[in-house]
């Protein structure tokens, strides 16, 4: 962990100051593979959410609040870069976020695969919310709800495994080893 | 691993989701001109340099494939650009016999697509040029293939596109030949394999032939005459002794389009295949 790195006479302070700045730095990761890498990566339908994952891992380690209220400011940004149904973005996410932060509190999921469903899991119902509130019925829901969806929640899932075996430390979330 | 019992929940977290909510909501279901200018707001503001950097990878991407596309693109247009000046002159003088004006032209802005990661994307597109490149509200969008969509709202870097796959999105058409015109919308309820296009208000005593290709008509203003919209594939449903409505499959795929021009200015789509006699 990284205590040991900043022991010292303000201690604790340091250590959380340090943690943050180093989760801060992985989120910023995120948000930059989001935009410069992922469209490098092929069909924007199976390539991972950066984005979304960045949001559950904030969920993951914040209280419920603090995680709806980064699933709404991250649901306004998607809002306004596909204003399909504009809210409908913030919403999901704000519900998403919120029901991941206490999940994770709740269920105790200290295990890399549950966390990796937790992504995934996320990402298809931040999907089934943005269809339904933007209107999208029929068999064009159930098409991106069993295809597409659970293609980028995979994907998605996929890479937050490797975020998250890679950054645990940084990130502050304990794991069962 | 033992929790804090206050981590699980608390007013503050529970006020805060409420307000969450309730602004989510306010948008959802508010004027969409509120939502308009909060995303035009955001769009010119936080996103400015997020979007830098997804349309830096998205030419990045495209580029090689551009590159050789655009090489032969550029053969072909070399051999038939030599019989040009020939087919000016003549066209020329043609149409100074028949007192007809000089053909409008089309003038455009190329533009990446910037594809989101909700399952709406598709339905609105963002593009990498904006107001700063001479993009309006209204202007058509197309593709090499055919019509993309309409520009909704512009800011200075970045403009959103409604597509035809948007529910509220409407052109006016006709068949090529010009015999029938019509209403192109969505198709509803949507396909299961594909989302598709119908051509609506088509009468009853005039039929179309499965193959047929659908034009814009120019009718309205927004989109020019001509530009290719899709492939009629059977009728959809009719109203007995009143009208037909046919499913058109569209030319273009806007959750795959990579690189569109929005037309800046324009009075026909300039395809060999518009009938002169169209505009009726």
């Amino acid at each position: 962990m990284a205590g040991g790195l900043c022991a010292g006479r303000r201690g604790p302070v340091t250590v959380e100051r340090a943690n943050r700045i180093r989760a801060a730095a992985v989120l910023a990761l995120l948000v930059a593979l989001h935009f410069a890498v992922r469209p490098r990566l092929g069909s924007p339908r199976l390539t991972p959410d950066f984005l979304m994952l960045a949001l559950i891992l904030v969920a993951i380690r914040s209280r419920p609040g603090a995680a709806a209220v980064a699933g709404f400011l991250v649901g306004l940004l998607g809002d306004a870069m596909t204003p399909a149904r504009f809210g409908a973005a913030a919403l999901a996410h704000t519900l998403v976020a919120y029901v991941a932060a206490w999940g994770r509190a709740v269920f105790f999921a200290d295990n890399l695969l549950v966390n990796a469903g937790l992504i995934g899991v996320g990402v298809w119902l931040r999907d089934l919310l943005v269809l339904v509130v933007s209107g999208t019925g029929g068999r064009g829901l159930l098409l991106e709800l069993g295809v597409w969806s659970p293609l980028l929640a995979l994907s998605t899932a996929l890479a937050g495994v490797v975020v998250l075996a890679i950054f645990r430390n940084w990130l502050d979330i304990r794991l069962e080893e | 691993m033992a929790r804090q019992p206050a981590r699980l929940h608390s007013a503050r977290d529970t006020v805060l989701l409420l307000v969450c909510l309730t602004l989510s909501l306010t948008a959802l279901l508010g004027p969409r001109e509120w939502g308009d200018a909060v995303g035009a707001g955001l769009r010119r503001t936080v996103a400015v340099p997020l979007l830098w950097l997804q349309e830096r990878a998205e030419e990045s991407r495209t580029s090689q494939a551009r590159f050789r596309a655009l090489a032969s693109a550029r053969d072909s247009v070399a051999v038939l650009a030599q019989g040009v000046p020939m087919l000016h002159t003549e066209n020329d003088r043609l149409r100074a016999l028949l007192g007809l004006g000089r053909r409008m032209t089309a003038r455009y802005v190329p533009a990446e697509v910037l594809h989101q990661a909700l399952p709406t994307d598709g339905r609105t597109l963002l593009l990498s040029a904006g107001g700063n490149d001479g993009v309006l509200p209204l202007q058509p969008v197309v593709a090499p293939e055919g019509l993309v969509g309409v520009t909704r709202s512009v800011g200075p870097h970045a403009a959103v596109v409604m597509t035809w796959t948007h529910p509220e999105f409407r052109v006016s058409a006709f068949t090529q030949g010009g015999e029938t015109f019509g209403i192109v919308a969505p198709s509803v309820p949507e396909s299961a394999r594909e989302p598709l296009l119908e051509l609506r208000g088509v009468p009853y005593r005039d039929s179309v032939p499965d193959g047929t290709v659908v034009l814009s008509s120019g009718v309205g203003g927004v989109f020019p005459k001509g530009i290719p919209i899709g492939t009629v594939i059977g009728v959809a449903r009719e109203a007995t002794g009143w009208e037909r409505v046919y499913q058109v499959r569209p030319t273009v795929n806007p959750g795959t389009v990579s690189h569109v021009l929005v037309l800046t200015q324009s009075s026909t789509w300039p395809a060999d295949s518009v009938p002169d006699d169209a505009d009726r």
